[in-house]
């Protein structure tokens, strides 16, 4: 048996399997190279480096046990929170969603204007006889017949072409067509300005059909402005991610781009009382319905594994339905439950005969987050807990009870302690879970009510995760850069408290 | 037998109380799936009518890959499950276990990690997984390998804490007597650690499928094909969408897809139970 | 030693077989990647495995996301690696995806757009650009329970006093609810029956900048009709839209506001499809209903994909001909937003019903007013925050009023600039 485990057949089995983990990545990190995924690239090659340094030298013990952890950790963990922190300097926001280069090119596309009738042509696409990218356009409200490439315009007769039964000019000397599959393959020929007249220019938009343009703004890369050619206006760099108006900052081009506004989101948050008292706010309910949450769980779960710790009569029938709503799948549990609590006609009221608006009322509200979270939550530490309470060591409880102790006494002053040392990590896991339990407030109560009448932009039962989301995926107007700076605070905040608690508490202790 | 009363009643009355807080939403599912109008409406509590039509309904609709989505979400959940297990345990043993510099900074922050609201996490891993998928489509955005590569990696932190707690709770005495023999770390995790802890990797296994199981928010932008979903994306089109609800097929095929679990839990409950502290190296 | 070396050589021989292969991206040429929500999605499939060859040369994918939540959510963050050519949605998200340069403008040919309104064009417009083309009208209309009413009420208050008189009686569990399109969208032709509107408009079709709703009589419309005379409400006008459908379908709610994408489910349930606006406090007035288009959007990342000539010719050839809306419909039964498969006999009674109604009251939905927030909340928050406050938590009806009214100016204002 423990040969596996030492020798040739070990260093065997080690070397294989590090083997074929390094070819699949390394394979990977070519590809990602080859497509311009540097970064990829690149964490997929201190992968393998970390891996086979790891294993084939002694250089750490720990580190073997931690390396494919860390690396998952780095690539999932660790790489969003530095994007939330990155975030968090940016305007990232609906209008200033995509990098610069590309805002100027999406500014510049746009940029463009019809002439003053719309004009639309029917069109062939294919080259000339310089075997130039061409359209043979057919102007048939004028009965005016033109190839056109990107620099001439070539007037045909129409006695020398091949009209169609629709008026269309299919082919013309010197000009080979080329078929609509053709067409489809190369989108070179739409991305191509068809000379026209008076400055304007045929585009392709669409099988058979080109418009005319011309281009009105155009972009100054030395002064970093953007200037509209027709009417002489300038637009310039605002540094805020928009080319606005010169002497009218409120007209600005979009799309815009994201810009480093450095600490202006975080300096909103502190002394803009628009968003610091929503957040303190729910800062303080997230706590709250965290340490509620492990409180209430824990409690009902111990409770009951003490009711049900000791051979009696349905034990096991008690413990196949007390776990029944652990094993269901939550979603479904929870919106069951927010159909229970509804106010029309939900079952609550039903059995209560009452008529209350659960989700209308802040408390009541409240109130349902948390009995929902009780009626998830109990059983996993009545499982626990039952399982604890079989480890505390029988001699020590019999020693007690010679001792002349009573069982509240026992509880209280042996089995209690025992119990929290061993949860602890238990207990913080789950007050940090909930912390996060962004599922519960999204799918049951969506973090409200919110009395937006009042100007209330956080709900009564948002929790921080769930008013973050609201602000970066809500309705309307997304703010990422706001909602990673919110992030990041509140990273620091809960970090410097549980920091402060871990050193107070003697959780850590076991860690030395 | 009033001591058998003062000993049990409130036992079985605190016992039976929470059964029924337990049972009764549950049992609304149960109501819920067999009314054929698909409404959650709750006007009764006594049955009014036996309809199949919603079970049917997953089974017969070419629109509903049911057991598609069943078999999607029971790989996935697993591979994640047992992946997120074998790479976590070590981790948690070396920071149970062994000693070594900047362990203490290493719990914290594995802690500390757990508490940032990573909501935004969603964006970081899409952009990332988008771009995987430019050079290996077959493990990015829209692929289930892609998927369990986010599962694995977004609970690896959180895995690896819940492994250590049980780790710590297991008596280090016999793997300090095997290094006391000679064994190397190594050696130590493999032939005592690992046979000790067997149960409690069981559990950790079962709370990361189930876990698994549930989520939509992400699944929901990786699983667009119909045939690829998990249970969760499938069932929750039934009542997230925006035109009409269907909570009688939503309840039918949230019981129908919670069977395994509940049949997992209740023959597993007793190694549950023992494997959640596994404090008895009584043997 | 010996192990050195063997490590050696396996580390160098899997590293040299990787070096040999490269992963071929799996990416199909011509093909446009249409995006769509859970009902559209699926259609969409099933027109296009009956006809492909809407544009020559290309090949069409349909992805069908879970829900329409689930498409916002994969738009917002998707970028040209892997986000659409085309999406068909709601014209209300057109001005943050164009303002974050995820769209791309679209042109028409004179005879194509001569096939739609302008309105419609402006619902799909974003600062001069025309991002998408008008697939279908999206509206509600107001059906009544023959069984129980016989007529058509003139006007709001008829509906209150039958519900008041017949409420024991027939343990009717409220007058009128909205069974379609939320608390926000399908319940503003409630608001707007008693006077309150998001935005005014002007007769000729504009909106009226310069005016906003009268908090003192909407209020008084709203105490006299759906309160008591403690001030607590009459149960006619429920806050919210849970198990209106079920008690509609019941017998136990005489009026609902239903969605024109669920008509079929009341006429397959036996309900006649008496479609009309809700009626206002006097006769012949309606509250107002958005009559919004969705349309498929063209993307930025066709261009990125190489796609955009085939995309824009897919647009043009199906999403905006006769033949392909009614192709289409035939599997989605909304009302199309073509005039030439408007015409057309395939298009059902009740497809027709909600598009008459349509036309007696509606107003555009204009996202730039209705999404902004520079009031304190946007409409979609704003609206049913006003029905809790005032038939559920009983707070005064005219003081809510002017709250809100004072919100939806402040926010017209600010989507003016946005326009």
């Amino acid at each position: 048996m423990s040969s596996i485990f030492r020798g040739k057949f070990a260093t065997a089995i080690k070397i294989a399997i590090l083997a074929i983990t390094t070819a699949i990545l390394s394979l990977l990190a070519q590809s990602a190279f080859a497509s311009g995924e540097s970064a990829i690239g690149a964490f997929l090659v201190f992968a393998i480096v970390a891996l086979n340094f790891t294993y084939f030298t002694k250089f750490s013990i720990p580190l073997k046990f931690f390396v494919p952890g860390i690396l998952f950790f780095i690539a999932f963990v660790i790489a969003p929170i530095v994007f939330t922190v990155i975030m968090s300097v940016f305007n990232y926001q609906t209008g200033n969603y995509i990098s610069k280069p590309a805002s100027i090119e999406q500014v510049l596309i746009l940029g463009v204007e019809s002439d003053a009738n719309q004009t639309t042509f029917d069109l062939v696409a294919g080259k000339d006889s310089n075997g130039d990218y061409a359209v043979l356009v057919s102007d048939i409200a004028n009965q005016r017949f033109f190839i056109s490439t990107q620099d001439k315009i070539t007037d045909v007769d129409a006695s020398k072409l091949i009209i169609n039964e629709y008026g269309v000019a299919t082919t013309a000397p010197g000009f080979t067509a080329i078929s609509d599959n053709e067409l489809a393959a190369n989108d070179a020929y739409s991305k191509i300005r068809y000379k026209y007249q008076d400055g304007y220019y045929v585009k392709i938009e669409g099988q058979g059909v080109g418009a005319v343009f011309r281009q009105k703004i155009a972009y100054d890369a030395k002064t970093d402005t953007m200037k509209n050619i027709i009417t002489g206006e300038t637009y310039i760099n605002n540094g805020k991610g928009n080319f606005a108006l010169e002497g009218s900052p409120e007209t600005v081009l979009t799309p815009g781009w994201r810009a480093p506004i450095w600490f202006e989101n975080y300096t909103k948050l502190v002394t803009d009382t628009r968003f610091r008292t929503p957040l303190i706010k729910v800062f303080i309910w997230t706590v709250v319905f965290s340490a509620l949450t492990v409180l209430s769980t824990f409690s009902f779960g111990l409770l009951l594994a003490l009711a049900l710790n000791r051979k009696m009569r349905g034990r096991r029938i008690y413990r196949s339905i007390l776990i029944l709503p652990y094993a269901m799948p939550s979603i479904m549990s929870i919106l069951i439950w927010g159909g229970m609590f509804d106010s029309e006609f939900g079952a609550i009221n039903n059995i209560l005969h009452t008529h209350i608006a659960w989700f209308s009322s802040a408390t009541f509200a409240r109130a349902a987050v948390l009995l929902v979270n009780l009626w998830l939550g109990f059983p996993y530490f009545y499982l626990i807990c039952s399982g604890s309470l079989q480890a505390i060591p029988s001699e020590l409880l019999e020693a007690a009870a010679i001792d002349g102790a009573n069982p509240r006494q026992i509880f209280r002053r042996i089995t209690l302690p025992l119990l929290l040392q061993i949860l602890s990590p238990l207990l913080i896991a789950s007050f940090a879970y909930n912390f996060n339990n962004f599922n519960l407030i999204y799918l049951l109560t969506g973090g409200g009510p919110r009395n937006s009448l009042d100007g209330e932009v956080a709900g009564a039962t948002d929790i921080l995760i769930s008013y973050t989301y609201q602000i970066a995926f809500g309705r309307g107007m997304n703010d990422f850069g706001l909602a990673s700076a919110i992030s990041v605070i509140i990273f620091l905040l809960v970090a410097s408290i549980s920091f402060y608690g871990l050193k107070k508490s003697k959780v850590m202790e076991t860690f030395g | 037998m009033s001591k058998w009363l003062r000993e049990n009643l409130w036992r079985h009355a605190f016992a039976t109380f929470m059964c029924i807080f337990s049972l009764f939403p549950l049992y609304l599912v149960v109501l819920s799936s067999f009314k054929s109008s698909g409404s959650l409406q709750l006007d009764s509590f006594v049955p009014k009518e036996l309809s199949w039509d919603n079970y049917k309904m997953l089974f017969s609709s070419p629109k509903i890959p049911f057991l598609s989505w069943v078999k999607n979400s029971l790989i996935i959940s697993s591979v994640v499950a047992i992946s997120s297990v074998v790479v976590g345990a070590a981790s948690a043993f070396a920071f149970s276990r062994l000693k070594f510099k900047g362990k203490k900074f290493g719990i914290q922050l594995l802690l500390l990690v757990q508490m940032f609201p990573a909501v935004l996490a969603l964006s970081a891993v899409y952009v990332i997984m988008e771009r995987v998928y430019s050079f290996a489509p077959s493990i990015g955005l829209g692929s289930q390998a892609g998927l369990i590569l986010v599962y694995l990696g977004g609970s690896m932190g959180v895995n690896i804490w819940l492994l250590k707690g049980f780790v710590d709770s297991i008596p280090a005495e016999l793997d300090e007597a095997a290094k006391i023999d000679g064994a190397s770390p190594v050696q130590t995790y493999w032939l005592i650690f690992i046979p000790l802890a067997t149960p409690v990797l069981a559990v950790v296994c079962l709370l990361s499928f189930i876990g698994t199981f549930n989520e939509f928010i992400v699944a929901r932008l990786f699983l667009v094909e119909m045939q690829g979903r998990t249970v969760a994306v499938g069932l929750q089109q039934f009542i997230g969408g925006q035109y009409a609800s269907n909570w009688g097929a939503f309840a039918a095929g949230s019981i129908l897809a919670s069977i395994p679990i509940v049949i997992i839990f209740l023959s597993l409950q007793k190694y549950i139970v023992n494997g959640l502290t596994a404090g008895s190296v009584k043997g | 030693m010996k192990n050195r070396l063997l490590k050696g050589l396996a580390l160098a021989a899997t590293v040299s077989f990787a070096a040999s292969l490269t992963i071929v991206p799996a990416q199909a040429a011509n093909e446009i990647l249409v995006w769509a929500d859970e009902t559209r999605g699926p259609n969409l499939t099933k027109v296009f495995a009956k006809k492909g060859d809407w544009v020559p040369g290309s090949t069409i994918k349909v992805v069908s996301f879970s829900s329409y939540d689930a498409l916002k959510a994969a738009l917002d963050n998707a970028s040209g690696t892997t986000g659409p050519d085309i999406f068909v949605a709601g014209n209300d998200w057109v001005p943050a995806l164009a303002k974050s340069g995820k769209l791309a403008p679209v042109v028409l040919t004179a005879a194509q757009k001569a096939q739609f309104t302008p309105s419609q064009f402006f619902d799909l417009s974003y600062g001069g650009n025309l991002y998408g083309v008008p697939v279908d009208v999206n509206n509600v209309g107001m059906v009544f329970n023959t069984k129980l009413v016989k007529t058509a009420p003139k006007t709001y208050g008829e509906m209150v006093n039958y519900y008041l008189a017949n409420k024991t009686k027939k343990g009717l569990k409220a007058g009128l609810c909205v069974a379609g399109g939320g608390m926000s969208w399908g319940a503003l032709s409630g608001f707007s029956a008693l006077g309150a509107e998001p935005y005014m408009m002007n007769s000729d079709g504009t909106v009226n900048y310069n005016k906003s709703f009268d908090p003192t009589v909407f209020a008084k419309n709203v105490s006299t009709l759906l309160l008591d005379k403690k001030g607590k409400s009459n149960g006619f006008w429920p806050a919210t839209d849970t198990g209106c459908q079920d008690n509609f379908l019941a017998g136990k709610v005489p009026f609902a506001i239903i969605g024109n994408w669920h008509w079929r489910t009341f006429a397959e349930a036996g309900f006649e499809m008496n479609i009309m606006p809700v009626p206002g406090v006097k006769a012949g007035t309606y509250g107002k209903m958005f009559g919004s288009v969705s349309g498929a959007f063209l993307t930025s990342y066709a261009e990125t994909h190489g796609v955009s000539v085939s995309a824009k010719s897919l647009l043009t050839s199906f999403f905006a001909s006769t033949k392909g809306q009614v192709a289409y419909q035939a599997e989605e039964g909304r009302p199309p937003a073509e005039k030439g498969a408007q015409k057309s006999q395939l298009v059902l009674g009740g497809q027709k019903a909600m598009g008459a109604a349509a036309s007696l009251s509606s107003i555009p939905q204009i996202g730039a007013f209705l999404n902004t927030n520079k009031g304190g909340a946007s409409y979609w928050d704003s609206a049913p925050a006003y029905w809790t406050a005032v038939l559920v938590d009983g707070k005064n009806p005219l003081v809510e009023a002017k709250k809100l009214a004072a919100i939806w100016k402040a926010n017209v204002a600010a989507g003016k600039a946005d326009l």
